[in-house]
C-alpha cells in the first residue's frame, strides 16, 4: 500500500509559471490512455454495449466471442461492458473525492501558510490526528456502517485525502507568502482576501492540480481495494475492484476473469501517477524530488 | 443405497437392519494419528452466555469437546449418549431421563442431574439476558430429583423430543458448571466438557488444538490422538489446504461447486454429502409496501427459476425447493402448493398491481450473498420488480430481522429432526421469529394441532396444508434444498452423515 | 536535546488526546446499537434498555468517553463483548504475526532495494538505472492486492511452490511457517522496495558527488570500495528514517495482505471487528493502532534531530 498515503516533502516550493520542459512520449501515452479511458467511461451508456447486469446464466465464464468480445463473467455478463462501466465507477470516485481534498485541504492549507500562528497549529495537529489513523481501517469502518454507496465512499476518501493536500497547499503558500509580489501587495495595503485569492491562489493552485493527479491515482487504487474486499460499491455496479475479487475465485478455472480487471486498472493507476508526476516536476524547481 | 434397498427401507424397517449389515463392509477402527479440519469461520468461543448461539464451525468443535444427552444415529433416531434411556407422559410435555453414571468433566468434576439442571438454569435466567434463551421458551423448568435422573417440563407437547436435543448447539451441549464458576469471563475460551477430546491450545484466527481424552467414558473411543481446527474462510485456499494435505477435511458448500466437482474426480479425496432437510428461505416483511400485496409477493416468487438459478450459482448442485420441509424431512407432501415459474404471469401481477416495485434485499457481505443476491434480482428486473441490494455483516441480520427492519431478508431453515421448533417459531402470529409478521387464524390452528398430533401422518398432513397456505400466501419463499459437504482425505474414515450441517470429526479414524 | 525531546513529547499529549477521542466518537456516533447486537434474538425493549443501562449506554457521550479514557489510562481497554478477550490478550495474540510480517516485508524491501539502488547511483543515467527507476515507478502504481493475485496465481496456482494462504506459529513448524509467510512479505516487500530504491538512489548520487569521493577516486581506490564503504554510509541516514516511517505505516497497512493471505494479524482483528460489530475490540485497537503510529512518528523525528541538527533548532 505503498501508494496510500501522499507524501510529499514539506519544503516544496512553487515554481513561477511558464517552465518548459520535455514532456517526453510516456507522458504523451500516458495522457492518450487517460483520455480513452475518460471518453469510454462517459459515453458508456451511448455506446452499443450490452447491459452490464444482464446475466446469460447458463453462459458462464464464456471465452472470448463474436458475441462476446471479452468472454462473460462468472454469471454469464458480458465482460468488456462490466469493464467499461466499471471505469465509470472509478473514475467518478477517483475524481471527486480528490476534489474534497483540494477544495477543502486546499483551503486550510492556504490559510495556515498564510495566516501562521494558533490556527496553523490547530490545522496541522487536527491534520496529524487524522492521520495517525490506519486509513483503509478507517475507509472501512465507515463503509461498513454508514452503508455501501458512491456517495459515501467518495465523501470518506475525499475526507482521507485532505491532509495531504493541506500540506502541499501550506508549503506552497509559506514559500510564496515571503516573496516580492506578496510582500509588495501587503505594503500597499491590500486586504487579505485581495492577498489570497488575487495573488497566492493562481500560484498555488498550480501544484494542487499536479498533486490532484496523483490524488487520482491513489483513489482508484484505495476504491478498488474496498471494492475487492467486498466494501466498495454495491453490487450489481461494476467496479474494477470488485470484478477482481469476484475473478478471484474462478482464478485456476478462468484467470482472465481476475487479470482483465487487474490491467485496467493497473494502467490506469500508472497513467494517473505519470502524468500527475511529469507535471508536478514542471512545478517543482528541485529536480529528481521525491 | 440402491433403490430396491431405499423401497426396502421405506416397506419393511426390520429389513433394512439386515441388509444395511449385509451392505457395510466390517471396517476396523485404528487408533492413533492427528488431522486438521478446515473450517469456515473463526470461533469466537462456547459460553452460552458469551456468544448467546453457536455458528456450525463452533458445532464442529462442541462435537468433540462436549457431550449431548442424545444423539442421532446413522437412521436418523434419537440414540443414548449422556442420557442412556428416556420415557415421556402421555401428553408428551414431561421427558425423564436416566443418565449415564460414572461420567466426569475434563476438570474433575461429576456429570450428574444437578450439572445438567444448573447449565439449563444458567441459560434460562432471565438475568443473564442469553440470546441462546429463546431456543428454550418452550422448556417451562428442569429438575434433578435425583443423580442420575432428570425430568423436562415443556410448555407445550413435544413428541420428538429426544431428537430436538441432539444437535451440539449451545442450548445442548452440557457445560462444567465449575468450570464456569471459577473462570468466570475466561471460560469462554476455556470450555470444559465431558467429550471424547480435550481443548489443549487455541490461538484465535489460527487454531485449535484438541487431545484425545484417555478417560472416555466410551471405551474405545476417540481414534485420533489429536484434532487440529483450523478457520480458512477463503472457500479457494480451504480447498488448496486439502489438496496439498495441510488439511484432512474441509468443510464446503454448493456455491464452491467448482472445487466440489474436482473432487469428486479425484480419488485421493472423497466428498461428504448430506442432503438434509430444511432450505435456504427468505421472509418477506408484510408489514410494508410493497410486500403487504399478496400479487407482489406471488409474481416475485414465480419470476425465480430454480434449475437456472442453481447452474448460475452451483454448476446446477443445488436442489431446488418447493416447500421449506425438503426430501430429507419425514414430511412427503402429494401437494405442497408451490407456486410455478411464470414469467409471463409474474408481469401480470405486477402490472395488476400498478405502482412501481421496489424494495431493498438484505444480503450478506460475502461472494457467496453477493452472487446470490445479483442473480435474484436478475430474475426479479425481468419482470418488472426493482430489488436493491443491502449488504450487511452476517451478525447483523438476526439484529435486523428481529426489529423488523428490513423488506426482505435471507434466513435458514435448519436440518433439525422435527419440524415444529422452527415451523412454529417462524409462522405462528405473534412469535418474535414470526419474520413476516403475517398472521391467519388457519395457520395458527394448523402449527398448534401439528405439535400436538402423536400421529406421524397425520403430522405430515398438517405440515403440507402449512406449506400449501404459506406457498399460496407467498409470505417466505425458498430456494434451495439443505445440501451440505464437507471434503476429506480418502484416508478419513468414519465421518457421520453431517446433521444440521455439523462435522462431527471426533467419530472420525485414520485408514 | 533534552529540551527538545521534552518539548516534542509534550506535543504529542495533546494529538494522542484527540486520536482517543476522534477513535471514540467513531465507535459511538456510528449507526447501529451495541445492545442490539449483543441481545439479537432477546432484544425485547426492556432487555435492550436495561443492558444499556449496565453498559452505561444511557449516559451522556462526554460521560462515556471521559469514563472510558479513564480506563484506558490505567491499562484497561475492555474486553470483547463476543469473546470475552481483553483487548490487550486479542492484540497480544496477533501482534507476532503483524509483527513477523512486517520484519520479513521491510528485510525483502531493503534486499532487493539497497542493491539496485547502489548499482543505479554508480551508473546514474545509464540504461539499467533508467530501467530500474522506470520499474520503480510502474510497482508504485501496483496497488497490493493486484501484487497478492498475480503472486497466488503464479507461486501457488500454477507452479504449486507456496502455498496460498495459511499460517502456523514459528515456535511450532520454522520452516512451514516461512514458507507461508514469503508470499506475503514479497507483496508488502514489492511495494516497499520502489521508496528504499529512490531515496537511496538519489542521496547516493549526491554523496557521490562530494569532494573526497572524487579524492579518493584520485587516490586510486577500487569504484566498489568507493561504492560499498565511503558513499554507502554516510548515503543510508535517509534511508533510515524512510524505513522507520515505512514500519509506522505497516502497523496499520497490513489488513489487505492478511485478509488475502489468512494471515491472524491486527489487521483480521480489525475486520473482522467491523463485520462483527465488536466496537470494544475496534475502538481499542484502532486507538493503540494510532498511539504506535503518533509513537513511530516521534522516534522518527528525533532520529532527523540527532542526524541534522538544524530542525532542533529550527520549525518541526
Amino acid at each position: 500500500m505503498a501508494t496510500l498515503e501522499l507524501s510529499v516533502p514539506d519544503e516544496e516550493v512553487a515554481a513561477p509559471v511558464g517552465r518548459q520542459r520535455k514532456l517526453g512520449l510516456l507522458f504523451w501515452i500516458a495522457s492518450a490512455w487517460v483520455a480513452i479511458i475518460l471518453s469510454l467511461a462517459i459515453l458508456a451508456p451511448v455506446l452499443p454495449l450490452q447491459n452490464p447486469v444482464d446475466m446469460d446464466m447458463l453462459e458462464r465464464r464464456a471465452a472470448f466471442s463474436a458475441e462476446h468480445w471479452l468472454g462473460t463473467d462468472g454469471l454469464g455478463r458480458d465482460e468488456l461492458a462490466r469493464l467499461i462501466f466499471g471505469a465509470r465507477v472509478s473514475l467518478t470516485v477517483g475524481l471527486i473525492a480528490p476534489m474534497i481534498g483540494l477544495v477543502v485541504g486546499g483551503a486550510l492549507g492556504l490559510l495556515a501558510g498564510y495566516f501562521r500562528g494558533r490556527f496553523e497549529t490547530l490545522v496541522v495537529g487536527s491534520m496529524d490526528v487524522l492521520l495517525a489513523f490506519p486509513p483503509l481501517i478507517f475507509a472501512l469502518a465507515v463503509v461498513a456502517y454508514l452503508g455501501q454507496s458512491v456517495p459515501n465512499l467518495t465523501i470518506v476518501l475525499g475526507v482521507l485525502g485532505i491532509p495531504a493536500f493541506m500540506r502541499v497547499a501550506r508549503a506552497a503558500t509559506l514559500t510564496l507568502a515571503r516573496r516580492e509580489f506578496v510582500i509588495a501587495a501587503e505594503a500597499l495595503g491590500a486586504s487579505h482576501a485581495r492577498i489570497l485569492l488575487r495573488e497566492l491562489l493562481p500560484n498555488v493552485i498550480l501544484p494542487l492540480l499536479a498533486f490532484f493527479l496523483l490524488g487520482v491515482a491513489v483513489t482508484i487504487v484505495v476504491e478498488g481495494a474496498l471494492s475487492f474486499l467486498g466494501l466498495g460499491v454495491p453490487p450489481p455496479m461494476p467496479s474494477w475492484g470488485s470484478m477482481i475479487g469476484e475473478g478471484r475465485d474462478s482464478l485456476d478455472v478462468a484467470p482472465r476473469l481476475a487479470f482483465l480487471p487487474a490491467a485496467a486498472l493497473f494502467a490506469t493507476v500508472l497513467a494517473f501517477n505519470l502524468v500527475g508526476d511529469t507535471l508536478r516536476a514542471l512545478t517543482d524547481p528541485r529536480q529528481g524530488a521525491l | 443405497m440402491t433403490n430396491a434397498a431405499a423401497l426396502a427401507r421405506k416397506r419393511v424397517p426390520i429389513f433394512l437392519v439386515a441388509a444395511f449389515a449385509l451392505a457395510t463392509p466390517v471396517q476396523a477402527q485404528k487408533s492413533g494419528g492427528s488431522i486438521t479440519v478446515g473450517q469456515e469461520l473463526d470461533i469466537p468461543g462456547f459460553d452460552p452466555l458469551k456468544v448467546g448461539v453457536y455458528d456450525t464451525s463452533t458445532n464442529t468443535a462442541a462435537a468433540a469437546i462436549f457431550d449431548t444427552l442424545t444423539t442421532l444415529n446413522d437412521k436418523g433416531e434419537p440414540a443414548p449418549k449422556l442420557a442412556v434411556s428416556w420415557t415421556h407422559s402421555e401428553d408428551y410435555k414431561t421427558w425423564t431421563f436416566k443418565l449415564r453414571e460414572g461420567v466426569t468433566f475434563h476438570d474433575g468434576t461429576p456429570f450428574n442431574a444437578q450439572a445438567m439442571k444448573e447449565n439449563f438454569d444458567r441459560q434460562k435466567n432471565p438475568a443473564n439476558k442469553c440470546r441462546c434463551a429463546f431456543y428454550i421458551t418452550n422448556v417451562k423448568e428442569v429438575l434433578a430429583p435425583d443423580d442420575y435422573t432428570l425430568i423436562y417440563n415443556l410448555t407445550d407437547p413435544s413428541i420428538n423430543w429426544p431428537a430436538v436435543i441432539t444437535i451440539q448447539s449451545s442450548n445442548n451441549v452440557i457445560h462444567s458448571p465449575t468450570a464456569w464458576k471459577t473462570k468466570g469471563d475466561d471460560y469462554n475460551r476455556n470450555p470444559v466438557g465431558t467429550g471424547p477430546y480435550i481443548l489443549k491450545s487455541w490461538t484465535a484466527g489460527d487454531r485449535m488444538v484438541l487431545e484425545k481424552n484417555p478417560n472416555y467414558w466410551d471405551k474405545g473411543r476417540p481414534y485420533l490422538d489429536r484434532i487440529v481446527l483450523k478457520p480458512l474462510p477463503d472457500a479457494q485456499s480451504r480447498f488448496a489446504s486439502l489438496q496439498s494435505g495441510e488439511a484432512d477435511i474441509i468443510w464446503d458448500d454448493e456455491n464452491d461447486a467448482d472445487n466440489i466437482m474436482k473432487a469428486q474426480k479425484d480419488p485421493k479425496l472423497t466428498v461428504h454429502t448430506y442432503k438434509g432437510s430444511g432450505a435456504a428461505v427468505y421472509a418477506f416483511n408484510t408489514k410494508v409496501t410493497p410486500f403487504d400485496d399478496v400479487r407482489v409477493r406471488q409474481a416475485l416468487v414465480m419470476a425465480i427459476d430454480r434449475p437456472k438459478m442453481s447452474q448460475a450459482i452451483s454448476n446446477g448442485l443445488s436442489r431446488p425447493a418447493s416447500n421449506p420441509y425438503g426430501d430429507g424431512s419425514w414430511v412427503k407432501c402429494k401437494d405442497d402448493g408451490a407456486l410455478p415459474f411464470d414469467v409471463e404471469k409474474a408481469k401480470a401481477l405486477i402490472k395488476d398491481y400498478g405502482k412501481p416495485v421496489e424494495f431493498k434485499m438484505l444480503v450478506t457481505a460475502t461472494p457467496r450473498g453477493r452472487m446470490i443476491g445479483q442473480v435474484l434480482q436478475q430474475f426479479w428486473k425481468r419482470v418488472g420488480a426493482n430489488m436493491e441490494i443491502e449488504q450487511v455483516d452476517q451478525a447483523t441480520i438476526p439484529t435486523r430481522a428481529f426489529t423488523r427492519q428490513f423488506q426482505l431478508t435471507p434466513w435458514r431453515i435448519v436440518d433439525l429432526a422435527d419440524p415444529d421448533p422452527q415451523m412454529y417459531a417462524n409462522f405462528r402470529s405473534g412469535s418474535p421469529l414470526s419474520l413476516s409478521g403475517y398472521s391467519n387464524p388457519e395457520l395458527d390452528r394448523l402449527l398448534d394441532h401439528a405439535r400436538v398430533t402423536a400421529d406421524m401422518g397425520q403430522r405430515s398432513e398438517d405440515y403440507c396444508a402449512i406449506s400449501r397456505l404459506i406457498n399460496k400466501e407467498a409470505i417466505w419463499f425458498w430456494t434451495f434444498q439443505n445440501t451440505y459437504y464437507a471434503l476429506s482425505s480418502a484416508k478419513l474414515k468414519g465421518f457421520p452423515k453431517m446433521y444440521n450441517g455439523v462435522m462431527d470429526v471426533s467419530r472420525t479414524w485414520l485408514e | 536535546m533534552l529540551n527538545f525531546i521534552v518539548r516534542r513529547l509534550l506535543a504529542m499529549l495533546p494529538v494522542l488526546l484527540a486520536v482517543s477521542l476522534l477513535t471514540f466518537l467513531i465507535a459511538s456516533l456510528l449507526p447501529g446499537d451495541l445492545a442490539l447486537v449483543i441481545l439479537g434474538d432477546q432484544a425485547t425493549p426492556e432487555n435492550v434498555a436495561a443492558l444499556r443501562r449496565d453498559m452505561g449506554l444511557d449516559q451522556p457521550l462526554w460521560w462515556r468517553y471521559l469514563s472510558w479514557l479513564g480506563h484506558v489510562v490505567q491499562g484497561d481497554l475492555g474486553r470483547s463483548f463476543r469473546t470475552g478477550q481483553t483487548v490487550l490478550q486479542a492484540v497480544a495474540e496477533r501482534i507476532p504475526v503483524s509483527l513477523q510480517l512486517m520484519l520479513m516485508a521491510e528485510f525483502i524491501g531493503l534486499l532487493i532495494g539497497v542493491p539496485v539502488a547502489i548499482a543505479c547511483a554508480a551508473r546514474a543515467g545509464g540504461a539499467f538505472d533508467r530501467f530500474m527507476t522506470g520499474s520503480a515507478f510502474a510497482m508504485l502504481s501496483m496497488p497490493s492486492f493486484l501484487t497478492a493475485i498475480l503472486l497466488i496465481y503464479l507461486f501457488a496456482v500454477e507452479l504449486r511452490w507456496l502455498p496460498a494462504t495459511g499460517y502456523v506459529p514459528f515456535t511450532e513448524e520454522p520452516l512451514a511457517n516461512l514458507r507461508f509467510f514469503v508470499l506475503p512479505a514479497l507483496t508488502l516487500a514489492l511495494a516497499e522496495w520502489p521508496g528504499i530504491m529512490r531515496v537511496l538512489r538519489s542521496d547516493m548520487i549526491a554523496t557521490l558527488q562530494e569532494d573526497y569521493i572524487a579524492l579518493a577516486k584520485a587516490k586510486g581506490l577500487k569504484p566498489s570500495r568507493i561504492l560499498f564503504v565511503h558513499a554507502l554510509k554516510p548515503s543510508s541516514l535517509t534511508l533510515v528514517t524512510v524505513t522507520g516511517i515505512n514500519i509506522g505505516r505497516l502497523l496499520g497497512g497490513t489488513l489487505i495482505v492478511e485478509s488475502i493471505f489468512a494471515l491472524p494479524g491486527i489487521g483480521r482483528l480489525l475486520v473482522g471487528a467491523i463485520y462483527t460489530r465488536d466496537l470494544v475490540i475496534l475502538q481499542g485497537v484502532v486507538l493503540l493502532v494510532a498511539c504506535g503510529f503518533v509513537i513511530v512518528n516521534f522516534i522518527v523525528d528525533m532520529l532527523y534531530a540527532v542526524l541534522d541538527p538544524r530542525i532542533r533548532h529550527g520549525h518541526a
